[in-house]
């Protein structure tokens, strides 16, 4: 029944071809969206989490501190310590966010100018990722400070030249002023534009001696949103260990619009997919109700000869089947080549770059897809197969043979 | 002993508001071995007698019996399975498979009875054989003659081992010789294997060779009986 399956499949030739070719794009169609919903997912989770960390200890309500003091917290060596112990995967970054006025000799813009310790794994990769020019200013530097390129065009500084600060802190205002000793490019335009990093010492000497507004965790090694699950009973056991007085926050928390984009990009595509099987599943069902109709005789015959109902319906849907699998096989082929292509990652277009990097898409992608996803354009492809033959075959199965004996096509 | 038995069996087509009686009352007896014919001109009711004797269609009234069993009544499923055991056709268009080889056109009702595949080639192969066509088994339709192609037809109703073959004109569309030629081999069938076969024909070269005709006109049955006896 098989190869009756596949010889008939190619009585007319062209016209499986067209719909077995509407299969494969379709498929191919698919895993490459769901590649690119992990590309584009992992990269966005990536950038986040480079930039902030996959988890960041605050004061609790810090979010609705009325004043800087209010907003930092109280004893962050102690909890430096609770961290070592309860998550020592972590790479800890002290951080202090100073709000104030940025000043050159001409020109000012209020930000945040934040200071913040800077473990090696993550001095290497910023510097290596951001810094355009000049030196990196960490450790006891305190007179030095980097600022984002356009951040620097628009106080028309360059290197070498002094900036100032005014800005609250835990003792009143403050100010000082600093050299620019490192230019940072970052392709996010926002980010770049608010720039202004201070060592940690120098941003503690202006403002808060000894205060931190946040301690950020990094985890080098969790590099995707599946790997993040690994790292819940850490964050758990941590809350825990801190108590009420101090809040611990996950990525999904720093950043709910993002977790919320990300949540329905995977359901999208698969929705999304399932539309273009539908299409191509119309074009299948075509195919086999005009093959069913040519061979309307044929099944009388088949059926004067003994088969029963069943079996006729199970010849077309095997038609219908087979179709739709060697598109598959033929799509995910193609698919899974073009994936592995671009595991290795790959950027958009010049142009593409900053537009992707200005609405916060990741730059560099990196496709890769889960089987299950494999699984489930397979399925998609089988599902359409079935349905498409579904009318059909009930057709072929209810043909009364002595009329199927007169009927000519 | 009695294979077949038809009882005033009744068949009336409607078409539109047009009543056709195809059948008016037909009794018949086939017994194990026979080689007979349903003779009569065109639109006599031999077709629809032998549609409704293989359960291809349902009588509007009547019995058709089947080895003291009654068939006219089965559901599809069951009419199928009667079918697939118990009765091989052959039709006058041939109606092979066009994606098969002859071989595997011979072997269709025995994978339909679910035969394994060494099984059924072994079989066809030899029911090919027996109607000399052994050679063409890798041939398609397409590839061999009218009278090639009819002769697999009846080597694929014959090597499913039926009770009975029921042929519906199976020499109208062949010429003077293979005609001839399908006949003897169906002959030598009945004779050699005891395959009872049930012919609908007009073809006098047939009715020749039959060891009873019986004569329809007008979907009634007005003789039956020898040749020679009936067609006087």
């Amino acid at each position: 029944m098989i190869a009756l399956a596949w010889r008939n499949l190619w009585r007319q030739g062209r016209r499986s071809l067209i719909s077995l070719i509407a299969v494969a794009i379709v498929v191919l169609f698919a895993v490459l969206m769901y590649s690119m919903a992990g590309a584009l997912t992992n990269g966005m989770y990536a950038d986040l989490t480079k930039e902030v960390g996959n988890a960041q200890i605050h004061t609790a309500d810090y979010r609705n501190a009325r004043n800087f003091s209010d907003g930092l917290l109280d004893n962050a060596t102690e909890i430096r310590d609770t961290v070592a112990s309860t998550a020592p995967d972590a790479v800890v970054v002290g951080s202090l966010q100073v709000p104030g006025l940025l000043a050159g000799e001409d020109r000012s813009r209020g930000l945040a100018v934040q200071g913040q310790d800077w473990p090696e794994l993550l001095r290497e990769d910023f510097v290596t990722d951001y810094l355009a020019e000049g030196t990196f200013v960490e450790g006891d530097n305190i007179s030095g400070i980097m600022l984002g390129q356009s951040l620097a065009t628009a106080l028309e500084v360059g290197l070498g030249d002094d900036v100032y600060v005014y800005a609250p802190g835990t003792e009143g205002y403050g100010a000082a002023a600093y050299t620019v000793e490192g230019i940072l490019d970052f392709e996010d335009p926002r980010r770049e534009i608010n720039a202004a990093y201070l060592s940690l010492a120098a941003a503690q000497e202006l403002a808060a001696p000894d205060a931190l507004s946040r301690l950020e965790l990094h985890y080098p090694d969790i590099n995707t949103v599946k790997e993040d699950a690994l790292i819940v009973p850490d964050i758990a056991a941590l809350q825990n260990a801190l108590g009420e007085s101090t809040e611990v926050e996950v990525w999904r928390d720093l950043s709910p619009g993002l977790a919320t984009m990300l949540n329905f990009l995977a359901p999208m595509m698969v929705i999304m997919s399932l539309i273009f099987f539908v299409l191509a599943g119309l074009l299948v069902l075509n195919t086999v109700y005009l093959s069913t109709l040519e061979r309307i005789r044929e099944f009388g015959v088949i059926i004067s000869l003994g088969a029963k109902g069943r079996r006729i319906m199970g010849m077309v849907t095997l038609e219908s089947l087979m179709m739709c699998l060697t598109g598959a096989a033929i799509g995910l082929a193609i698919g899974l080549g073009l994936i592995a292509l671009g595991s290795n990652g790959f950027t958009m277009p010049g142009y593409a770059v900053e537009m992707m990097a200005e609405v916060g898409l990741p730059t560099v992608m990196y496709l890769s897809i889960e089987p299950w996803q494999i699984l489930l354009a397979v399925g998609f492809a089988v599902l359409t197969a079935f349905f498409a033959a579904l009318g059909p075959a009930r057709m072929a199965a209810n043909i009364e043979p002595a009329e199927a004996m007169r009927y000519t096509a | 002993m009695s294979l077949f038995e038809v009882k005033n069996l009744k068949k009336t087509y409607q078409i539109g508001d047009v009543k056709t009686d195809a059948l008016r009352g037909v009794d018949l007896t086939i017994n194990e071995g026979e080689f007979t014919a349903i003779a009569g001109p065109s639109g006599s009711g031999k077709s629809t007698l032998l549609h409704l004797m293989g359960g291809l269609d349902k009588p509007t009234s009547g019995e058709v019996h089947l080895n003291d069993k009654r068939i006219d009544q089965l559901s599809k499923a069951e009419g199928a399975a009667v079918r697939l055991d118990k009765l091989g056709y052959v039709f006058q268009a041939y109606n092979l498979i066009p994606v098969l080889t002859a071989l595997e056109n011979a072997a269709f009702v025995l994978e339909l009875q679910g035969v394994n595949k060494k099984e059924r080639e072994a079989r066809a192969l030899e029911s090919l054989r027996a109607l000399g066509m052994e050679k063409f088994r890798d041939r398609r339709p397409n590839q061999l003659s009218g009278g090639q192609q009819q002769r697999v037809a009846v080597a694929r109703a014959f090597a499913a081992e039926p009770d009975i073959i029921l042929a519906d004109e199976p020499t109208a569309n062949l010429d003077s010789k293979s005609g001839g030629d399908l006949i003897e081999m169906m002959k030598r069938l009945n004779e050699e294997k005891g395959v009872t076969f049930v012919f609908s024909t007009h073809d006098p070269r047939l009715l020749e060779h039959v060891k009873r005709t019986v004569n329809m006109e007008d979907g009634r049955m007005v003789a039956t009986g020898m040749p020679e006896a009936v067609l006087a």
